[in-house]
């Protein structure tokens, strides 16, 4: 019952972030230096060109900008996110959004498990031999994950792909399940009709996961230097800890010591990152899925962006702003899983 | 009190040091620590913090990791040396009791669950048996609506309910030796007292024999028959309860006593022993005690004393008692008087 | 209990002054070897300076808020005066460009090769890559100089001038000392900011030849073919020095000019080094100025949160976390286009602006992290003692609270100027950060993509990799510094997860 209490609150706490989230977002798009409507219309003297009086009016520009920010913020909240103008002219943006969120999450899916698959075990290794030279290389190459910009990273990934046949004398593509291209989206056409095909076709499954995974990885890579670098961290706290001693006096050892007592509350600390894992991710999404050629939200993100079609950017941004709370809240109720110490010592 | 303990005794160490290793210097944790439990009898480790009773008690149950080490020494369980042969056998035989209740048990496991696992690999009980077990041993540690609570998180326990289930949980080992390092010392003192009774009754019913390691002079009176004291890793004084109280040799012993509210009559202030006990980071040339005793003398600061039997199975590691130096004060003159403890912070202040 | 000891510092309790006064030597010797070393560079400092002016007027003109601009005549005129100051760390002292010549002229100063030919116009006629080492060897033995000179003044300082014998910041020192993974990284920091600093002087040549307007200058080479010293525009001479899919212009290689390129060339025949030494400086400078304007907001507002406490702080935890709630890479491109077109984007080449951004999009992360220290500070009894005292509100946050947070704020700092730097790069690859054609590593990055796969990998992957040793440079400081402050502090590297990567770039 506390923990349910904890997660309502965690969630009314929730509902002012995206307000004033979206209102940010609506401020920096409609009171911006930038007029939205002359940016859309691409003439010498925007202003003087009939469109741009009609695409004012469309936008409710020539409101008084009370009624704008309402009329945003009610379209937004019952989730009418207009239409675009310069990209994909003129298509209702939640359709466009629909066509585009499965790529990003089918993404966005795999880089976390690859991150988290390889991340934590490595980080859990590190730290159950800290200090040795395998304990170094571990956490030094997490440190360098982490460092390294994932567009640079992105490029170098696809360039080696592209020249995989003189360099290791196997073309990519033919690798395990055939692809097309190294570039482009994943197929994911085929669970349209029956989301149960995931399983039911797994060529079709495993070609779509061969399609994003050098993405994935490109975009994981930073949270998997993360979970390498907090999970030794975490390993080597608790194995400091009392309870630990007093398992080992009570005769438990070995692996049972290790994963029952030892990487069970290491988990703990990980949970907090899945946060900000998200925001790498939703940020990363962007170069990532420029680079590799993938149509998700980040790239028709940064189309909306370099085509200046500014009133999609504030919807966009909205998508995203509610993706983001809604992992915030995700990692809420895992914590509740993990640790039965949440809501019980008032508020974490 | 159970019978002095004839023949061989059940835990004996001899010798024992412990050196810390860090990257400027080895600290000698303990420095050549002996003594003995005999079956069924509870024996007191008392000194102040630093003097290194925690790290008795954990290389008793072989929990001293890097960067310490085990130097020399023997820790003789029923015979075995467990230095040689290691601890695996001899956990569940000995059980310790942390000072710290709300560390000793693992926050994301139910109590239940924690004593199961102790009754799974001692007593082979599993399943129902060992619910139904775990939930006599709560009872027996006092925890009330034990079946109710056998299911919930160390979290949702008090300290002192905590410190039971933590009881709860060596008993399930169905030890031999029960190792108490300070277990009463984070608690509320109405909860001290109950914890200790609690303590008493188990040692009677299940023969138990214990070691009990606090820096409460008031505790050690009232639970143990044998009594050794520590300084900066040494056991300074051994006595028998009785005779320790009615009778201290050890400068430092007379010291520890004369700090306790009310127990010599008459003295208007309490008395203190003046600084801190020293970091033994190098091989003693001299009495680790010296810097901070009343009655030190010339010899003390480059001879290192070593046990001297005196009457009534009690001995000190002390020179005043040393024939072979000359002692300017004769034993058993009693405890130090305020002009002794003045020499005392004379000392010290030049320390400084 | 007062002090016995027969130590001459024990017993006068004198000022740093009048200790100066009674043992001057050590501070003489100081001093005249600061004077010697400033005064090899005094023609660097005197451009340094009036550039910095210059930049300074003309961003000030750049504000079209202003009605009125200021002139800049007299200013140009006293940056080409320094300019035209001999100095020991310059092109012109250790040149290493030059021409080969089989020619034998009155010109000839070097040693003279086996088929009669001699290099012209380096230093010492010495091969064009060797005379380049010569002067990066003599730039960091100024460096190395310099940093003695200041660890030894340091030193001094504490065992002659300073009036305690101990302080708590000696004990930072001596851990930082034994802090190797730290050390570590402040060796590359400083590697890293003595090559932004003497960035210009270490490039083959100049970004105003290389970069701006190669068609305006122009270099000697020994044209082979006519057996002639010959005359080209840089800019020509560039477009038959290119670096891509079927040219290259590899890592240390000369091309057909006899130019000596030490990180090869860009797709259009740029030297690559050069470009890299600008962006450094451009990076670094973007990146200071955003950890500086997002460390005085974090910091003004740990502050007010720890000293009012209640509703102020309630209220900044909302405001932070709705910032951080937005995802931040996608705010700094959704605010580069939002403000591009205004005159902010045109200060600094559009650096001003991503400075703005960044450092509007990363204190809430910085507040954050000073945030609880701070709290903590604000509970201790001084804090209480000046209240009653009755010291105003602004004395008290400064004195007493600020000092207690500054070594944090050094540690987050050093962490997110890492991200910062990402960030920046990230933003540039996408054709969104600094104006072009002002050099940017994340733009190299981007004009280099297309060839890794082939023999001109270099021009992405050397930024590349620079980039991931700065960043993991400034983080190993930040772990250094934090771990010396507080030696038993956690490493809660969550914390700053979102700030330190730049917002996922």
């Amino acid at each position: 019952m506390k923990r349910l209490r904890y997660l309502g609150k965690r969630f009314l706490l929730a509902v002012p972030v995206v307000w004033l989230g979206t209102s940010f977002t609506w401020f920096a798009v409609f009171m911006g230096p930038i007029d939205p409507a002359a940016a859309l219309v691409s003439d010498a003297d925007p202003t003087a060109s009939d469109k741009y009086q009609s695409i004012r009016t469309k936008l409710g520009l020539d409101q008084p900008p009370l009624q704008q920010y309402i009329d945003f913020m009610t379209d937004m909240a019952v989730f009418d996110l207009g239409r675009t103008w310069v990209v994909y002219s003129g298509t209702n943006v939640n359709t466009l959004v629909l066509d585009f969120l499965p790529q990003t999450l089918w993404l966005g899916f795999w880089s976390v498990l690859i991150a988290v698959f390889v991340g934590v075990p490595l980080g859990f290794y590190a730290g159950t031999r800290s200090n040795t030279l395998a304990d170094y290389l571990t956490s030094f190459s997490g440190i360098s994950w982490r460092a390294m910009p994932n567009f640079w990273l992105a490029a170098v990934v696809l360039s080696l792909l592209i020249n995989s046949e003189a360099l290791f004398g196997i073309e990519w593509e033919l690798l395990g399940v055939r692809t097309g291209a190294i570039t482009g989206n994943p197929g994911l056409g085929y669970m349209a009709d029956n989301p149960l095909n995931l399983f039911l076709q797994p060529g079709n499954t495993l070609a779509a996961v061969k399609k994003v995974a050098p993405a994935a990885l490109v975009l994981g890579s930073a949270s998997m230097g993360n979970e390498i670098r907090i999970g030794r961290t975490a390993v080597m706290e608790v194995k400091n800890e009392q309870y630990i001693d007093f398992a080992r006096a009570k005769g438990v050892s070995g692996g049972r010591l290790v994963w029952k007592h030892v990487f069970r509350n290491a988990l703990v600390p990980l949970v907090p990152i899945i946060t900000t894992e998200a925001f790498l991710l939703v940020g990363g999404s962007v170069l990532v899925e420029s680079v590799f050629g993938i149509s998700g939200m980040g790239s028709l993100f940064l189309r909306a962006a370099i085509e200046g079609d500014i009133p999609v950017l504030g919807t966009l941004m909205y998508v995203f702003i509610l993706m983001l709370v809604g992992i915030n809240l995700f990692q809420d109720v895992l914590y509740t899983l993990i640790d039965p110490r949440i809501g019980l010592e008032g508020d974490a | 009190m159970s019978d002095q303990g004839s023949g061989e005794p059940m835990l004996s160490v001899e010798d024992l040091s412990v050196v810390f290793r860090t990257d400027k210097e080895r600290i000698h944790a303990l420095d050549g620590v002996s003594f003995d439990i005999h079956e069924g009898e509870t024996v007191g480790l008392v000194g102040e913090s630093g003097s290194g009773k925690s790290v008795t008690a954990r290389s008793i149950l072989g929990l001293v990791d890097d960067p310490g080490r085990i130097e020399s020494g023997s820790i003789r369980f029923r015979g075995e040396d467990l230095t040689e042969t290691g601890w695996m056998d001899a956990r569940g035989d000995i059980a310790i009791v942390f000072q710290d209740p709300s560390g000793s048990l693992n926050p994301v496991y139910t109590v239940g669950n924690q004593i199961r696992e102790a009754l799974r690999i001692h007593q082979d009980l599993t399943g129902r048996a060992a619910r139904r077990e775990a939930i006599r041993l709560l009872e027996s540690v006092g925890i009330s609506d034990a079946p109710g609570r056998v299911d919930a998180y160390p979290d949702e326990f008090s300290g002192g309910m905590r410190q039971r289930a933590v009881i709860a949980t060596a008993l399930a080992c169905d030890p031999d030796l029960l190792v108490c390092d300070e277990p009463t010392t984070a608690l509320d003192v109405t909860i001290q007292a109950q914890i200790l009774d609690l303590l008493d009754d188990l040692q009677r019913e299940e023969d138990l024999a214990v070691l009990f390691i606090t820096h409460d002079m008031g505790v050690i009176s009232e639970v143990a028959d044998r009594v050794n004291v520590m300084y900066a890793g040494e056991v300074v004084e051994r006595a028998p309860a009785g005779r320790l109280f009615s009778d201290p040799a050890h400068p430092y012993t007379r010291g520890l006593l004369a700090s306790i509210p009310g127990v010599h009559e008459g003295g208007e202030r309490l008395l203190t022993i003046d600084g801190e006990v020293p970091t033994p980071n190098e091989a003693p040339t001299g009495c680790r005690f010296a810097a901070r005793c009343p009655k030190a003398f010339g010899a003390c600061d480059h001879t290192h004393p070593d046990h001297v039997a005196l009457d009534g199975d009690q001995s000190a590691a002390c020179l005043l008692f040393d024939e072979d130096h000359s002692a300017p004060v004769s034993p058993g003159t009693g405890l130090p008087g305020p002009a002794d403890t003045d020499s005392a912070a004379r000392t010290d202040g030049g320390e400084e | 209990m007062t002090v016995s000891r027969d130590d001459p510092r024990g017993v006068s309790q004198t000022s740093t002054g009048s200790r100066l006064l009674q043992n001057p030597k050590p501070a003489t010797v100081w001093a005249s070897v600061a004077a010697v070393l400033l005064g090899l560079e005094l023609g660097a400092v005197l451009e340094f300076a009036s550039s910095i002016a210059l930049d300074s007027v003309r961003a000030f003109n750049g504000i079209q808020a202003v009605p009125f601009s200021v002139g800049t005549g007299a200013l140009v005129g006293f940056e080409r005066w320094a300019a035209d100051l001999p100095r020991l760390l310059s092109r012109e002292t250790v040149p290493s460009s030059g021409y080969y010549s089989t020619v034998s002229g009155e010109w000839v100063v070097g040693p003279v090769y086996f088929d009669g030919g001699q290099w012209v116009g380096t230093f010492l006629g010495l091969e064009p890559a060797h005379a380049w080492l010569v002067r990066v060897a003599v730039v960091y033995l100024y460096t190395g100089v310099g940093l003695v000179w200041l660890w030894v003044g340091y030193r001094w300082y504490r065992s002659h001038y300073r009036v305690a014998d101990w302080t708590p910041r000696d004990d930072v020192v001596d851990r930082f000392r034994s802090h190797y993974w730290g050390l570590f990284g402040f060796a590359i920091v400083l590697l890293f900011l003595s090559t932004v600093v003497f960035g210009p002087t270490l490039a083959p040549t100049t970004n105003q030849v290389n970069n701006v307007d190669p068609y305006s200058y122009q270099i000697q080479y020994w044209n082979a073919d006519a057996g002639a010293v010959e005359e080209v525009a840089v800019g020509n001479a560039n477009s038959q020095s290119t670096s891509t899919g079927s040219a290259n212009v590899g890592l240390w290689s000369y091309d057909d000019f006899g130019r000596f390129h030490p990180f090869g060339t860009m797709p259009s025949g740029q030297d690559l080094f050069t470009f890299i030494m600008y962006g450094a400086r451009l990076s670094l400078t973007i990146g200071l100025v955003t950890i500086g304007l997002s460390t005085l907001i974090a910091t003004s507002l740990a502050m007010a949160s720890a000293y009012y406490r209640g509703r102020v702080d309630l209220g900044l935890v909302l405001l932070s976390d709705s910032i951080m709630a937005l995802p931040g890479l996608l705010v700094l491109i959704m605010l580069s286009v939002v403000l591009g077109g205004t005159w902010l984007a045109n200060v600094f080449d559009g650096g001003l602006l991503l400075a703005l951004i960044f450092a509007g999009a990363g204190w809430p992360g910085l507040w954050r992290a000073i945030r609880g220290p701070a709290l903590q500070t604000a509970e201790r009894e001084w804090v209480d003692a000046a209240r009653g005292l009755g010291q105003r509100p602004s004395t008290i946050m400064r004195k007493h609270i600020l000092p207690y947070i500054a070594g944090y704020l050094l540690v987050y700092g050093s962490m997110s100027l890492g991200g910062v730097i990402i960030g920046i790069a990230g933003l540039s690859y996408l054709g969104l950060g600094v104006n072009p054609p002002v050099p940017e590593w994340g733009r190299a990055i981007g004009l280099g993509q297309p060839y890794i796969g082939t023999s001109s990998w270099h021009i992405s992957i050397v930024p590349g990799v620079l980039i991931t040793v700065v960043v993991i440079g400034f983080n190993a400081l930040g772990d250094g510094i934090r771990d010396a402050i507080d030696p038993k502090s956690d490493t809660d590297a969550a914390d700053t997860g979102g700030v330190d990567r730049g917002g996922g770039a």
